[in-house]
């Protein structure tokens, strides 16, 4: 499985359609810090990066998943088995692991102030889940399970805008609370709760990975 | 391997591609499916290696070691041809010298260092065979392997499809040409009206009992079924041919079986 992990990333970037999210995320990283980070307010910065770069992580993702054509993952199933999708969504993590460390560079070349342990710490945890969150809507996106690419795309957008609004609504515990995420970052209140929010923001994606599997049983 | 009662259907209220088919494969057998394009030929040969799940039914006794190549090897990938099946000598764990040694068997050593996008439709076929013979599968399946190639490697490929099958392989091929023909023990599994019937071994002639008989399955997707009692009847055929083509139409005839002579004094002219 390992090989078909380094296959996947090396077809992606080889591929050169790995420079779309990079460069949405340069676009984005741009915006995000064009100002200095004032001291004290380095979590709540890192809490803005993370939800911020969902969609970016969820649309590499579904690259890197789209990038192989489809008979190629036929024989990449008969060689690995059902294991062929957990190489998949590993490449995925990957890849956007090194996305998130871009953009971590980024944002700590424009710190005004050295962070406390503890925030560095959250706001990595936060970069973590946001990964996991965008890989699984990425995921939930890819040829396999839409086949249209219009309703992919479409379906990504919808779904980190419905990821958004439901975590402004009453009833955030309905999706990744990431707008309490940087809610929390910013008034000082997220360390104190943050076992507790990491759990409910690992919740969904899990969910959302236990769908993808089952549905790529009948899917190949 | 058993097929029992297996049924499948793409989405829920699709009609059935396939329904209660019942089929045995046993270790060293060489299978030809045939039957007209959409018949499901492809359908089954993906249910067979895994990649589909019935809906209804079972395949069991599957041999762990599955080489699978598709109808049209993927060649939009960018990879060199060595590149590209050492990694995947890698992912099956493999000996990477494989690589090697198939790519010359396949008559494809000089494309090693070509990319992938590069090659014509023919030496992309025979990368996919390259990948699915690696590593040493226990069931083979081939998805019309002879589409495209030339005629060395038409004649290579049923020898190799025989090595695997006498160390106890079983081979599964769908195949519109009848390049099989001179495998000895050849079953053919007839694919139609969402069923897939054992015709028996064609050297043996069909089992009636078993499904339709020879007259009713020849035909254009299903060359080379003969009545047992023709089959020892021979005729002569002469072939008109460019001299520059007869070496290479002779080599085809032969790999499918039938006795050629080419007359030397024109060739050497």
């Amino acid at each position: 499985m390992i090989a078909l992990t380094r296959f996947r990333i090396a077809a992606y970037v080889r591929s050169h359609r790995a420079f779309q999210p990079l460069i949405g995320l340069l676009i984005l990283l741009a915006i995000l810090h064009g100002a200095r980070i004032p001291a004290g307010a380095e979590l709540g910065a890192m809490a803005d990066s993370a939800a911020i770069l969902i969609p970016v992580f969820a649309w590499a993702a579904r690259g890197l998943l789209d990038s192989e054509p489809d008979e190629q993952r036929m024989i990449s199933i008969t060689a690995v088995g059902r294991r062929e999708a957990v190489a998949g969504i590993v490449a995925a993590w990957i890849f956007n692991a090194g996305l998130a460390a871009i953009s971590f560079a980024a944002l700590a070349s424009r710190l005004s102030d050295r962070p406390e342990v503890a925030a560095v710490l959250a706001g990595v945890g936060l970069h973590l889940l946001a990964i996991l969150a965008g890989t699984t809507l990425g995921a939930l996106t890819s040829r396999p399970i839409l086949g249209s690419p219009a309703a992919s795309t479409l379906t990504l957008l919808l779904g980190y805008l419905a990821v958004l609004l439901l975590s402004l609504s009453g009833q955030p515990w309905l999706t990744v609370p990431v707008m309490t995420w940087m809610r929390e970052a910013h008034h000082g209140e997220l360390l104190a709760h943050f076992p507790a929010v990491a759990a409910w923001s690992l919740l969904w994606p899990v969910l959302g990975l236990a769908a993808y599997a089952r549905l790529r049983r009948s899917r190949p | 391997m058993r097929v029992s009662n297996m049924s499948f259907r793409y989405r829920r209220r699709d009609p059935w591609v396939l329904s209660d088919v019942e089929l045995t494969f046993a270790p060293g057998d060489v299978t030809e499916i045939v039957g007209r394009n959409g018949a499901g030929k492809s359908t089954l040969l993906r249910l067979l290696a895994g990649l589909l799940t019935p809906v209804d039914g079972t395949i069991s006794g599957r041999p762990p070691v599955v080489g699978y190549a598709p109808e049209r090897f993927p060649a939009e990938q960018p990879f060199t041809v060595a590149g590209y099946l050492r990694r995947m000598a890698d992912i099956r764990r493999a000996d990477p010298r494989e690589v090697e040694t198939w790519a010359g068997r396949l008559g494809m050593e000089h494309l090693l260092g070509h990319r992938l996008p590069d090659l014509s439709k023919g030496s992309a076929h025979k990368v996919g065979l390259v990948q699915a013979l690696l590593c040493g599968p226990g069931l083979l399946i081939l998805d019309e392997p002879f589409a495209g190639l030339d005629a060395a490697t038409r004649a290579e490929l049923p020898v190799i499809i025989g090595e695997v099958a006498e160390r106890g392989g079983m081979v599964v091929v769908s195949d519109h040409q009848g390049d099989l023909r001179g495998i000895p023990g050849l079953r053919r599994v007839e694919v139609g009206g969402t069923t897939a019937r054992d015709l028996g071994r064609v050297d043996e002639g069909v089992d009636e009992g078993k499904g339709k008989g020879a007259d009713e399955t020849a035909g254009p997707d299903d060359p080379g079924t003969a009545d047992p009692g023709e089959a020892e009847a021979v005729t002569l055929l002469e072939v008109t041919v460019a001299v520059s083509r007869a070496r290479e139409l002779a080599d085809r005839l032969r790999g499918e079986g039938h006795t050629v002579r080419v007359s030397e004094a024109e060739v050497a002219k």
